[in-house]
């Protein structure tokens, strides 16, 4: 059920290199646990409850106030002038 | 006259405010404790001895000049190393935030040290709280201070083994889907899973997000009380958190019913069963009734559990691309794609496994197969616990339906793994409260009884627990240690 | 014919704001050096969470009303996950309507004056990513991305419309418009730099959407739609098919161009925000909002007519000009006279700062303020200077700043009512103008002549009624 290109494609996506060794078990093993949730297909679709934990009222959300943060916040690799650098982009 | 590293964290408050002894001694007992179990449990990450000491200073001074000094003055606390501590590294438990040195307090850490908590340091847990033995950690994993060769639980391993073996009074750990209470079981220690929102998780490094909740793991309820009191609150930083009321230790009890949850029982170990058999005995004891209940939609709360956990976690760990913080990975020549990639090619197998499940589960075309069942599942499973506890106030079963296991026994198997939690995820699902209290041995391995209730009546696990643990009188410090 | 339809998904930040969307820090990033506007929340940071703006609520409610739509009773956030460097947590907390209704407004209507409306698919609010500037390392261009996340979790509203529009014409009128409410309602500066992006679908014959992303104004957006028009025009008119893609917009080359197709692949995998619970806005919330909101254009110019009285065409000219209104209705506040402020306004004074109208603040920088529009209104209605005189006056004013009482005292312009001094002008222009002089026994035209002459003569002082009068009794002299 999940094919080694499956298993490229979903590493793809999630931006995951993954070793030889977890490309040779993986495919198995995420199979099985696919297969474990399958389980959930028994429970009937029903738009209607979704209990949900919490809920905000409009009074308790946050104002609208500036607060300057004081802290250094991004530790590595700041150009001179404040940019953060990064990987080529292209 | 208890050892000073025997104190229990009341016993710590109340010692030092009488002058019996100074915090700095205190500290410097357990400082010494920590040099002779670490090297076999291993239970820290990172250990802070030289802030604790200088903490310790501060209130001996404070004491001396009948400055107030807080209601945790000179208790020490490990945490568990996904809880952000402001200039200590936090590490997750993975090479991924090797150094990562957060630039902020979680809220909770705020509240212990304000109230004159003495850091010691940051807890091993399973990388990014996935797991259920702290065998994933990057770090090596975990002893269990009963039996070294058996795995401590998880994903709070280092949390539970620490309290056990006496390297701090008291320890802070996450549970998204039975992290405290799997270690607290297996370690023969107290450990409390609030109601979701109850304690806030602005610092918790997220896992899953609507799961989870931060909880100490201690030695008696007592301490606990005195914890969660602290930790609890609403916080403007955490949208999903809540108020509540201060729990209190009861003086006596009102007559609680008790529903044991049937299918737990029938599932688990035979040893297992025969101690909670026996807890329940005395449950009755305590003046409380206690009859058998069923879970109708309990064999789907783990499938669902397994599909929520693993979206939230493929998302919370999409920033992990050591752009912004991290580990040592030079960008060199690398195009932005392939450098996120080669970045994150350094978790392990487990986070990998469920990041992968993650984007799978939540993939068009997936999304209403897995992601809304196990939503909908989650609102039936509430919806039915929030019946039962209109005629029951307490659910009780086994914390885990197997004794603590030796190293490497489940790590093969991610699905034999996964069945460990079955208990446990239940209170996440519904967001209620759960505890777990030490029940008793079988062949030296400690096993746990979980006790759960209705949101934000965390009072009544506590007029519970303190009864049983007058009548359930457990060795709570192994002396092979 | 080729029937072309076209829809719009404009993002448009919400500069009212003080703080960001999800955090405090300043709303307000331009200027500022990167990374110094950034805090552990927007930073994507782990364990920070989320702290939603409340009055971003608000702002983003009061322009679903405005553009007609349905606000639900409950809204939620959910998060759109892909990987780039820009977006700090990997995933942009957005909204989505897919699984439910749970975005700020659905299904509105935007009437374009009268002549068609235009349907609202959605309205959401989100977070804007940060930016991404490149480094060239001289003669080699290396491409390095150099990141800011100053604007990283500014707040957007997005607005989606369906593809009603069926020309570049109709596109920039609705933008107009919008432009004019988001900046009645407070909500947006559609000025400001970098505060609206607007993407464009466009299809032709019933055949496939292209969507133009990248236009950074709304003034480009009429440009790229004509270029994609004549684009897809050629390729039909060659037999060949339009695939279904995205391209960019260059607004230097002034092409599309096809963008990546690796672009078009995003498989977003939206799941509901955990760390914002559902926000209950209440059944008093839109009435009370309602109540409360700022007056959007269509009500502005319905008051301006009924209440002051002026006629559509002035209206309309003040109207789309919001701080020319406010600057007539501050004038009015001083002296009540709308139809002789407006008609300066919208005549004159327009044609005077016409030239300055792109600057951000042309109004604000003006010497001329409504004092002085009110006291050269008072002149004017007093009688003591002419209509021709105020115009003069007013250019005066315009460079100098000077109320009009001290131009007209120090440049001598007052008005000349007195007899004699007009009989000596008028004598002057009879003596100068002989042959005009005899025209004008007959000529109706001639006499207008002669009155223009001695206007000129007065420098434009003499009062025009009395002027007449006397040139009329002196021809009757002759």
């Amino acid at each position: 059920m999940i094919s080694k290109e499956d298993l490229e494609h979903l590493a793809q996506i999630s931006r995951i290199k993954l070793t030889e060794n977890e490309l040779e078990k993986f495919p198995t093993q995420l199979e099985k646990t696919i297969e474990y949730i399958d389980k959930l297909e028994q429970i009937a679709s029903d738009d209607s409850v979704t209990l949900d934990l919490h809920e905000l009222e409009f009074e308790e959300l946050r104002k609208d106030e500036i607060r300057i943060s004081d802290e250094k916040q991004l530790g590595k690799n700041i150009t001179e002038d404040g940019f953060l650098r990064g990987p080529k982009m292209k | 006259m208890t050892k000073l590293d025997d104190l229990l964290a009341y016993e710590v408050v109340e010692g030092l405010t009488e002058g019996q002894f100074t915090a700095e001694d205190y500290v410097t007992t357990i400082i010494k404790r920590i040099e002779r179990v670490e090297p076999k449990v291993h239970s820290f990450i990172t250990l802070d001895t030289d802030g604790a000491l200088s903490s310790a200073r501060i209130i001996d001074k404070k004491i001396k000049e009948r400055e107030d000094v807080g209601q945790l003055a000179g208790v020490t606390i490990g945490i568990k190393d996904n809880i952000s501590t402001q200039g200590i590294r936090t590490t997750c438990a993975s090479k991924i935030l090797e150094n990562y040195v957060p630039t902020f307090d979680a809220t909770v850490i705020r509240s212990l040290k304000v109230n004159g908590a003495i850091l010691l340091g940051k807890l091993n847990l399973d990388e990014f709280g996935m797991g259920s033995t702290t065998e994933y950690s990057r770090y090596q994993p975990t002893r269990n201070p009963w039996n070294l060769d058996c795995v401590p639980g998880g994903s709070s391993g280092g949390s539970g083994a620490a309290v056990a073996a006496g390297e701090c009074t008291i320890a802070l750990g996450s549970d998204t889907g039975g992290s405290i209470r799997c270690p607290s079981s297996f370690c023969s220690v107290i450990g409390l899973k609030p109601t979701y929102g109850r304690v806030s998780r602005y610092g918790l490094i997220s896992y899953a997000n609507s799961l989870e909740q931060i909880g100490p793991i201690c030695r008696s309820v007592r301490d606990l009380v005195m914890i969660l009191n602290i930790i609890s609150g609403k916080d403007a930083l955490d949208n999903t958190s809540m108020s509540s009321t201060p729990i209190s230790i009861p003086s006596r009890i009102n007559k609680l019913n008790v529903g044991i949850i049937r299918e737990l029982i029938t599932d688990c170990d035979q040893e297992v069963a025969k101690l909670i058999y026996s807890a329940s005995e005395k449950v009755k004891e305590i003046g409380c009734s206690c009859e058998e209940v069923s879970i109708k939609n309990l064999h789907y709360a783990l499938p669902s559990y397994y599909t929520l956990a693993s979206a939230e976690a493929s998302s919370n760990l999409a920033r992990y691309d050591n752009i912004r913080y991290g580990f040592d990975y030079p960008i060199g020549e690398y195009k932005w794609d392939t450098y996120f990639s080669n970045v994150r090619e350094n978790f392990g197998e487990e986070v990998k496994r469920r990041i992968l499940i993650g984007s799978y589960v939540l993939s068009s075309g997936y999304y209403g197969k897995y992601y809304l069942k196990a939503r909908r599942l989650r609102s039936l499973l509430k919806l039915e616990l929030l019946e039962l506890f209109k005629k029951y106030d307490l659910l009780i079963g086994p914390t885990m339906p197997i004794l603590p296991f030796k190293f490497g026994e489940k790590i093969d198997d991610p699905i034999k793994m996964y069945l460990v939690d079955i208990n446990t995820v239940i209170a996440n699902l519904a967001g209620i409260p759960a505890i777990s209290l030490p029940v008793g041995f079988s062949n030296g391995l400690p096993v746990g009884m979980q006790i759960m209730a209705a949101p934000f009546e965390e009072q009544k696990l506590i007029d519970a627990s303190c009864e049983l643990e007058k009548v359930i009188n457990i060795p709570r410090r192994p002396n092979s240690i | 014919m080729s029937q072309v339809m076209i829809g719009l998904e404009i993002h448009a930040q919400i500069t009212a704001l003080n703080s960001k969307l999800f955090c405090s820090c300043r709303g307000n990033y331009r200027d500022l050096r990167p990374n110094s506007n950034i805090c552990e929340i927007c930073c994507g940071l782990p364990g920070s969470l989320p702290i939603i703006n409340q009055k971003a609520i608000e702002y983003s409610t009061m322009t679903s009303l405005a553009l007609g739509c349905k606000v639900p009773d409950k809204i939620m956030f959910y998060r759109k996950n892909y990987f780039y460097p820009d977006l700090p947590k990997n995933f942009q907390i957005t909204q989505y309507n897919v699984y439910g209704i749970s975005s700020m407004g659905i299904d509105g209507k935007y009437e374009l004056d009268g002549i068609k409306q235009i349907k609202i698919s959605r309205i959401q609010l989100e977070e804007d990513p940060g930016r991404i500037a490149y480094s060239e390392d001289g003669m080699n261009v290396r491409n390095t991305a150099l990141i800011d996340y100053n604007r990283a979790g500014v707040a957007l509203i997005e607005i989606v419309t369906e593809p009603d529009f069926t020309g570049p014409k109709e596109v920039r009128q609705f933008l107009n418009k919008l432009s004019l409410t988001l900046e009645h309602l407070g909500v947006c500066d559609t000025l400001l730099e970098g505060s609206v992006r607007c993407d464009v679908n466009v299809s032709m014959n019933g055949g496939n959407k292209v969507e133009i992303k990248n236009i950074n104004s709304f003034k480009e957006v009429e440009k790229a739609i004509n270029y994609e028009i004549t684009r897809q025009s050629s390729v039909y008119g060659r037999n060949l098919k339009i695939e279904h893609e995205t391209r960019h917009w260059d607004d230097k080359k002034k092409i599309t161009f096809k963008a990546r197709s690796k672009e078009e692949e995003h498989d977003y995998r939206y799941f509901p925000e955990p760390d914002i619970p559902v926000i209950v806005l209440g059944n008093d919330f839109v009435a009370n909002l309602k109540q409360r909101m700022p007056e959007l254009p269509n009500e502005r110019f319905e008051r301006f007519k009924s209440k002051y009285e002026i006629s559509d065409h002035t209206s309309n000219i003040l109207i789309n000009d919001k701080k020319l209104a406010d600057f007539f209705e501050s004038t009015l506040k001083l002296h009540f006279s709308p139809v002789e402020i407006a008609n300066i306004l919208v005549t004159e004074f327009k044609s005077l700062i016409d030239d300055d109208a792109e600057s951000r603040d042309y109004l604000k920088n003006l010497k001329v303020k409504p004092e002085h529009i009110a006291e050269l209104v008072k002149l004017i209605e007093g009688n003591k200077i002419s209509r021709t005189t105020a115009k003069d006056i007013l250019v005066k004013i315009f460079e100098s700043g000077k109320l009009p009482t001290e131009v007209v005292n120090s440049s001598n312009s007052y008005k000349i009512a007195d007899e004699k001094t007009l009989m000596d002008a008028v004598q002057s222009v009879f003596d100068s103008e002989k042959s005009a002089v005899e025209d004008a026994k007959n000529n109706r035209e001639a006499i207008n002549f002669l009155l223009g002459k001695v206007m000129k003569f007065t420098n434009g002082r003499a009062d025009a009624k009395i002027a007449m009068r006397l040139i009329n009794s002196k021809l009757a002299e002759h």
